[in-house]
């Protein structure tokens, strides 16, 4: 028992260290270029607002989220109430004052389809 | 109840969170690599806090509680394995949630790890998780064997640990389905609570009882028998039972006001107790000179050594190492206090003859109990106690219920023995006196 232990104890700062110096050493992102990304406005967005068709916009860009609520861990009404809405709010509070995780912001990353225009 | 019971009642409550959680996943959770790796890391999130609040409520030594367990070192066993499993659950559970990040680059994982200092959910499972390694790590010899006291101070440590896990589990939430997470996690931190409620604040008012030291016997340059008259109230034990025994002497060098637990030597008919003690710590040395006529608070009794200490119904095999005679000696002035027979074959087993203990009055109580036989192995006359030694001396041991108490080593040896011969494990009943 203590031998089992204590190789965790180590297996753990040694993975917790390797994730430290992978992060530290692999270069920044660079960041990507937008501008190329279709344009909507708010009134676009809004025409998206059911579980047939789901938009939102999350801090200034558009994703269509209609494929990925089945996967989404709450019941499909809780994304669904902010359907072809300013979402940003949702994705930032979960309605709980707790922001989603890093992993759930990287994860949108395929749902992107363009970029929210301030028109009309 | 059974002992193995009494161990799977634990292990079904420790279980029970694991049950809801799996009723909450979806086909979502299985969906790929990094969604499996999430929920294997919520789910060693959950099972490691259930472990850690179930092995808390254990370590309350309420009297009488530990009996269903087979007495209080048994019970600790249950507490030692769900604290060690938890403890590797819980290192377990960020490095799968960091795995499980770990697809969308780099800095996701690093992000899942070391979030904003503002992110307190995340930041107070880090507190009880180093809390839980600083708070362990004498418990598993990470740096070598523990002092008891520096042990004992540190393991306190759990409290807060347990408390930041719960503040981090009720943070996060999303374990399983409904509000029942709320429910199951307040059901297992209120057990966990009584328990230290137990511990530090009413076992001290209700659970000690006050004695007074009237004598001391030296029984050998390292070795001393207590004799404690009681206060008001009396301590109702058994043979072979222990206590917790804090003495208040301010002269001693080390251990005033400190518990520590001792093997009951008497037989619970002498008005007053007796405990033998030998020097196998600070507080145990500096027991070696204490004077009569203090304070001594006691708290117990626990353990159950011998299922029937009052009579002896089939033959019984004991193997007594050293100062590990006591419960032996409590048993045999019992037997004969109450003038019962015993079909009982007791193997002493000591270094060399100066290191007997009580040898005269073993011999004197052997005498008095028709049919007991009583022998001595001299370790370094005939080496370690052999097969063919217990087989000499003892022609029917597969007929015997075996009791063993002395040093871990002799404790192995003999077992190991006994099993080669074919006894089952439940004819073997061993007392432990080390720590862990």
């Amino acid at each position: 028992m203590k031998k089992i232990t204590f190789a965790a104890f180590v297996a753990f700062w040694a993975s917790v260290m390797t994730v430290a110096a992978m992060s530290w050493l692999s270069p920044e992102p660079a960041m990507r270029d937008d501008s190329a990304l279709p344009e909507y406005t708010l009134k676009e967005v809004a025409e998206h607002d059911s579980l047939d068709s789901c938009w939102k916009v999350i801090e200034g860009k558009v994703y269509d989220f209609t494929e990925y609520i089945p996967d989404h861990p709450t019941p499909p009404r809780i994304m669904e109430a902010w359907c072809g809405r300013e979402a940003t709010e949702a994705m930032r509070t979960k309605g709980i004052g707790r922001d989603h995780s890093p992993a759930a912001w990287a994860m949108m990353e395929p749902y992107l389809i363009g970029r929210l225009i301030e028109k009309d | 109840m059974s002992a193995s019971m009494a161990r799977k009642l634990v292990w079904a409550i420790a279980l029970l969170p694991l049950a809801f959680f799996l009723s909450g996943l979806t086909r979502a959770d299985f969906a790929d690599g990094q969604a499996l790796l999430n929920m294997l890391g919520r789910l060693t999130g959950v099972l490691g806090l259930a472990f850690l609040l179930l092995s808390a409520a254990l370590s309350a030594r309420v009297p009488g509680f530990d009996q269903p367990f087979g007495g209080l070192t048994k019970l600790w066993h249950s507490h030692h394995l769900l604290g060690a499993a938890s403890l590797l659950l819980l290192l377990a559970h960020p490095v799968l949630l960091m795995l499980a990040a770990a697809g969308h680059g780099h800095d996701v994982a690093m992000a899942t790890l070391f979030p904003p200092l503002s992110d307190i959910a995340t930041w107070s499972g880090w507190l009880a998780l180093v809390l839980m390694m600083i708070f362990l790590a004498p418990s598993f010899a990470f740096f070598g064997p523990p002092n008891y006291e520096r042990w004992k101070r540190i393991h306190a440590l759990a409290g807060p640990a347990a408390i930041l896990a719960l503040v981090h589990t009720y943070l996060f939430s999303r374990t399983m389905p409904m509000n029942l997470d709320v429910w199951i996690w307040s059901l297992l931190a209120l057990l966990a609570v009584g328990a230290m409620a137990w511990r530090f604040v009413f076992s001290r008012r209700i659970g000690r009882l006050n004695h007074k030291l009237v004598a001391v016997d030296r029984v050998a340059n390292n070795v001393v028998e207590l004799t404690l008259a009681p206060g008001r109230r009396h301590l109702k034990y058994h043979a072979g039972n222990f206590i917790y025994m804090t003495p208040f002497d301010r002269k001693l060098e080390a251990g005033h006001g400190e518990e520590h637990p001792y093997t009951l030597s008497s037989s619970p008919t002498e008005e007053n107790l007796r405990v033998a003690i030998k020097d196998l710590g600070d507080a145990s040395r500096a027991i070696q000179t204490i004077e009569p006529g203090c304070r001594v608070a006691i708290e117990g009794p626990y353990g159950r050594f011998f299922p029937t200490s009052n009579k002896v119904d089939t033959p019984e095999l004991w193997v007594a190492g050293g100062i590990g005679i006591t419960p032996f000696l409590a048993r045999m002035r019992h037997l004969a206090a109450l003038g019962e027979s015993g079909d009982i074959q007791l193997v002493f087993c000591v270094q060399d003859e100066a290191r007997l203990l009580f040898a005269d009055e073993l011999a004197e109580l052997a005498g008095r109990i028709p049919d007991f036989v009583l022998t001595f192995h001299y370790f370094y006359q005939e080496g370690p106690i052999s097969v063919e030694f217990l087989k000499e001396n003892c022609s029917d041991i597969e007929q015997r219920e075996v009791y063993i108490c002395g040093p871990m080593p002799l404790n192995r040896t003999v077992q190991s023995h006994l099993r080669s011969i074919g006894l089952p494990y439940s004819r073997i009943h061993t007392e432990e006196f080390e720590l862990l």
